[in-house]
This record gives C-alpha cells, structure tokens and sequence, in this order.
C-alpha cells in the first residue's frame, strides 16, 4: 500500500468506528429523554429504573464515541492537511460550529447530567439529557454539513489555487447535506430501536426478573424502529437523487452512462480515471438495501406481534430473532456509508481536489507507525467496550451504578487499601 | 480577535483540562489504594469531559478560522500529535473503564493507564510547546518538554487540594506550603497561561477569509458556553466527600 492508502485505511477505520459508535448514541439519547421524560412527569419508579438502564448502556457506548470523535477530528489536519489548506475556508467553517455551538454544550451537560444524578434538581436533570441529546443532533447537523460540501461542493469561488466561502447559507441548504442529516438521524433512531427491542427480548426470554420494564421498553423500542426505518428510506430514497454524477453512473451500471461521466471529467480535469471503485460502491449499497428489506420486513411483523400479550411474555422464537437483529442495523449504516464515501472517489471534494493532493506530506514509515498505534489501541479499546455493553445489558437494571445513590455520600464499598 | 478567540479556548483548556492531567499524574502519589484512589478521581470527574472539549473547540477554532496552519501544525508535528491522541484516548478510557468492573486487578490496571494517558499527554504538550516556543526536537526537547510537564503536575496537585478534604487533601497540598491552596493552583495557572501565550506568540497567526463570518458567531456563544461550564463549577463546588460514578 502506498501512503495516501494508508492514510485512507486509518481515516476510513477511524470514521467507520465512529459513526458505529455515534450511531446509537444519537439513537439512545433520544429513548432515554423520552423515558426520562415520562419518569420525571409521573414518578413512575419503572420507568426511573429505565432510564438509568438504558442510560448506563448509553454512556459506555458514548465514551468510545468521544474517543474515535476526538481522533477523527485531529486527523483532518494531521494526515490530511492538504485538504484543510485546500478547503479549510468553506467546510472548517461548519467543525468550527460543530465544535463550538454543538460539542461543547454537549459534553459539558452530559457531564452534568451523569455526575450530577441525585444531586441536580430532577428538572434540571431532565433539562441536560435534553440539552445533550438536541446538541447531539446539532453535532450530526453541522457535521454533515461540512461532509455535503465535499460530496457536492457549493457556496464557494476558487481563489489563488484555495476555495473561499462566498455563500453560507447555500453550504447549509446543501440538499446533499440535508437529505444526509435526516438519512443518518433516521438510521440513528432504527439503530437505537432496534438495539432496545434486542436487549429487551433478550431479558423477555431468559424470564430474568423486572419482566414489566422490558416489555415496555420492547415495545418502545420496536414502536421507534418501523416509522424510523420507513422515514430513513424515504431520505435514503432522496439521497439518490443528490448522487454525484459518476457515482451515479457507476451505481447504474450503465456502460454508457459510465464512459459518459468518465469522459466529462476527464475533458475538465485532464486524462485520468474518476470513476469509483465499483465493486465497493455495488457491495455498500447492496448491504445496505439488503438489510433494509430485512429489517423493515422484521420490524413490520414484530409491530404486529407486540400487540399480542402472550407473544410479548413467551414468543421465544421471536425473542431470540430480535437479539439476533441488534447487528442489522450497524450493518446498513457501514454499507450505506461505503456507498457515500467510497462512491466520491477519487475525490476528497468532488471535482476540485483529489484524495491523493488532499494528503499531508507525511512518509510512508510515519503512516505505517500511526496506523499501527491507532488500530492496535483501538482494537483493543473497541472489543473491551463491546464486551463491558454486552455484560451490562445482560446484567440488567439491578447491577446498574449510574444514579444509584447521592453522588456526595460516602461509598459503603470497603476501602481496598486499608 | 481572532487571535484573542483561538487564545481563549487554548488557554483555557490548558488551565482547566491541565488540571485533569495533573491529578492523573500525581494518581498514585495521592490515592495509595483503589478507594482512595476513586475519591481523588472523584475531584476531577464532574469536569473532565467538559474540560477536554476546550482543546477540542481550539482544534475546531483552528480548523474554521486558520486552517492552513492547522495542516501545517499537526501534519508538521505527526511524532509528537500522534502519541497525544492516544495519551488522551488511553486516559479518558481509563477514568471510564475503572470502574465498570469490580476488581481490585481491573481497576488497577485502568488506573495505570490514567497515570500513564496523563504522563503522556503531558509530555506530548511539553515536547509539542517546546518545539513551537524553542524550535527544538529530538532528545534534547525533553528536558523543556519534563519542565512542562511538571507544571502540569503541579497543577493537578494544586487543583487536587482544593477539591479533596482530610489526608488526602494534605498530600495534595505538599507543593502549596504557607502559601495558601487558591494562591498556589492561581501560581500555577498561570505559569500554563505564560507558557501557552508565549508558544502562541511564535505561531504564524494570521487568520482565514472565513473569519468574518464565524468570529461574530463565535463571539455570541461563548458567553452561553461560559455560562453552562460556570453552572457546572457552582453545581460542584464542595469539596469532595466520597466516590463518584467513575
């Protein structure tokens, strides 16, 4: 592999475990503000308990969410510089918001929000997990933004061999960033759906204790995953209007149209191959697609069945079909974002700057050492992760630690070193 | 100003997030076992997220309004930006995994990765501000990069005597003397201020085009940003008085 593959392959992993990662944050923020919601309103000590379970599985799948974040932010300018010299004018503008007005806001209430359990006022409690779910969302926003400005370039002028920004509001309107935005908050909420009504069914079949909390939260879970998964198609739907041109050719497999788009590039561009890597933009899409047809498939008949009470209790078959599901969803997001990213190539901003001019001049042993610190540690970080959600979500409501007494009392837990 | 804007946000991830660096350095020296170690993180825990996210508005301040220096001052320092990535990483997964097992071989192995993520982005800082401020690199920038480095702990300790109580606020206040524990952590601030602003100074800080539209907008939030971090101070303000959920 040469350099610019390598940066490539660091970028791609560290992005894909992102937005795993931010996946189901954005999903579960928003189950948990709405439980939270319905706790705070009615006292109701089921739903309390909800909250705090799903909250717990919430933040260990938050912080390896910051973690991949932080990275892929740095990245930008560190392995690819030539792209924020480049363009750093127009789409820095939207990760300069996203930091200030989104991420900021963000962290500083989740904090309060975890460690201020039991000790905030409950209004004010509810208040951050709204604050840090909306901020979320705003996150998503600005950050897609910035990435509809290198599928489909718009609002700038070409100046002294870098872009300028002349046009904010057009960069915002940007229909490739707006059908993406309510496209992935879409997949967020079928992920999160689809990862309680898993976990619930999960309880609902090995008959573990608290069998009203999880029929609840299965039926909220599943009530959230169909409209989710039809609203997320429907932008899916829209998002194939705003393809780029060979992109779009190479999805139709049309010779024509192929050699057609080719040709246009290269008469603008000079000699050169601008087609995508067909093979990725087909396996992308088709995964996605596929798993749309199974999940809405799934979701529709399990809307039908969570309306027949000895079904929700026993149905075992079903229970286990729907922990299997959990993946499904995580799936489709990965394929539909091969399809995105992998189907602009080989540009880094569509028609201006290529992925190869876009790479910081770094050396071939520098990239090697940085890819190999990166997945080695992540790896490592991601399986442990995993594996912490699983034990948590197996465990269920009891064994959970968030809000489970005032912060500032002392721990009734022996002190080890004593 | 937008000099004065990208300042802000660095410096002030400097004195606050050092804070957090610091207590994670002087870890072991503070809390002698697992306990007492959860109570001395439970001094940084309600800040550290809200901390961090300083450094990563400064990156994104630097992304929209200078960013050809942003390509140049990552891409340029790939050695040492590379190592502070994971410190950081290392660390913050250390604070979140301690505790989600019990154990006394669990938690002291994520503490160990606090200590070590803490050391190492201390050192990463120090190698990466004495290579701005005294253009130096290779082994001989580690005698500037441990001189940074222990500020930072000392800012941690000074940050840890104002938040623990009893023996092991003692233990943290072994730097402060006479000299009171406000005045000692407001000393060591300052000297991460001094050292920030005097690497700033040696950047090529010309700002983008796109300036006239993001300083305004900046400009408006930072009040509110300010405003929810100074609520989460108020919330927090006592000093601790047992374990939190970390």
């Amino acid at each position: 592999m040469d350099t610019v593959d390598l940066a490539r392959l660091q970028f791609a992993l560290t992005a894909g475990a992102h937005f795993l990662f931010v996946a189901l944050t954005l999903g579960l923020a928003t189950l948990v503000a709405v439980v939270q919601t319905w706790a705070t309103l009615t006292r109701d000590p089921v739903h309390l308990r909800m909250t705090r379970f799903w909250g717990q599985l919430y933040i260990i799948n938050y912080a390896m969410g910051i973690a991949t974040g932080l990275v892929m932010e740095f990245q930008l300018g560190l392995t690819w510089s030539g792209l924020t010299e480049f363009a750093g004018n127009t789409f820095g503008a939207s990760l300069a918001i996203e930091t200030l007005v989104a991420f900021f806001l963000e962290s500083t209430f989740l904090g309060l929000w975890i460690f201020g359990w039991n000790k905030l006022n409950r209004w004010a409690h509810l208040a951050a997990i709204w604050v840090v779910t909306l901020t979320a969302y705003a996150s998503a926003f600005w950050i897609l933004v910035s990435n509809g400005f290198l599928q489909h370039p718009v609002g700038y002028e070409l100046a002294d061999g870098v872009l300028r920004l002349t046009d904010f509001g057009a960069m915002v309107a940007n229909p490739t960033a707006q059908v993406a935005f309510f496209h992935v908050l879409g997949g967020a909420m079928v992920t999160g759906g689809f990862f309680v009504a898993g976990v619930s069914a999960y309880h609902l079949r090995r008959r573990t204790a608290e069998q009203d909390l999880f029929r609840k939260s299965l039926r909220i879970g599943i009530g959230v995953a169909l409209p989710a998964t039809l609203f997320t198609a429907t932008f899916g739907g829209l998002g194939f209007e705003t393809l780029q041109p060979t992109k779009a050719a190479v999805w139709s497999g049309s010779a024509s149209r192929i050699a057609a788009a080719q040709a246009e590039l290269a008469a603008a561009h000079g000699p050169g191959d601008y087609l995508p890597p067909a093979g990725w933009v087909h396996a992308g899409a088709m995964t996605m697609l596929i798993a749309f047809a199974v999940m809405f498939f799934f979701a529709g008949l399990s809307a039908v069945l969570m309306l027949i009470r000895p079904a929700v209790r026993s149905l075992r078959v079903w229970h286990w079909l729907l922990t299997l599901m959990i993946p499904v969803p995580f799936v489709a997001m990965l394929g539909g974002w091969v399809f995105r990213e992998m189907g602009r190539q080989p540009w880094a901003v569509y028609g201006l700057l290529t992925t190869a001019e876009a790479m910081s001049p770094l050396t071939q042993t520098q990239m090697r050492v940085s890819l190999t610190a990166f997945v080695t540690v992540f790896a490592a970080l991601i399986v442990t992760n995993y594996v912490l959600l699983a034990r948590a979500a197996r465990r269920g409501p009891d064994a959970v630690t968030l809000g489970d007494r005032p912060i500032d009392t002392p721990s009734t837990e022996p002190a080890l070193s004593l | 100003m937008e000099i004065f804007v990208l300042a802000f946000f660095a410096l002030g991830y400097l004195v606050l997030g050092g804070a957090d660096i610091g207590v994670g350095m002087a870890l072991p020296y503070l809390g002698r076992g697992a306990g007492e170690r959860r109570e001395v993180i439970a001094a940084i825990a309600p800040f550290f997220l809200g901390n961090e996210v300083w450094l990563v508005s400064a990156a994104g301040v630097l992304a929209g309004l200078f960013p050809e220096l942003e390509g140049e001052l990552l891409s340029g320092n790939v050695a040492v930006v590379v190592p502070l990535l994971l410190s950081w990483v290392v660390r913050d997964m250390g604070l979140w995994l301690r505790g989600r097992v019990p154990g006394v071989r669990w938690q002291g192995f994520w503490d160990g990765a606090i200590v070590a993520g803490s050391w190492g982005l201390a050192l990463s800082w120090g190698v990466l501000l004495s290579d701005v401020l005294l253009g130096l690199h290779g082994p001989v920038a580690l005698a500037p990069a441990l001189l940074v480095a222990v500020v930072f702990g000392a800012h941690g300790l000074a940050f840890a005597a104002l938040r623990l109580r009893g023996e092991l606020r003692r233990r943290a206040a072994v730097l402060s003397g006479g000299s009171g524990e406000a005045r000692t952590y407001a000393l060591t601030a300052a000297a991460l201020v001094v050292v920030g602003v005097l690497a700033g100074l040696r950047l090529p800080l010309t700002a983008g085009p796109t300036a006239s539209l993001l300083t305004p907008v900046i400009l408006v939030v930072t009040p509110l940003l300010v405003a929810a971090q100074a609520w989460v101070w108020w919330i927090f303000r006592h000093r601790v008085s047992g374990p939190s959920y970390l």
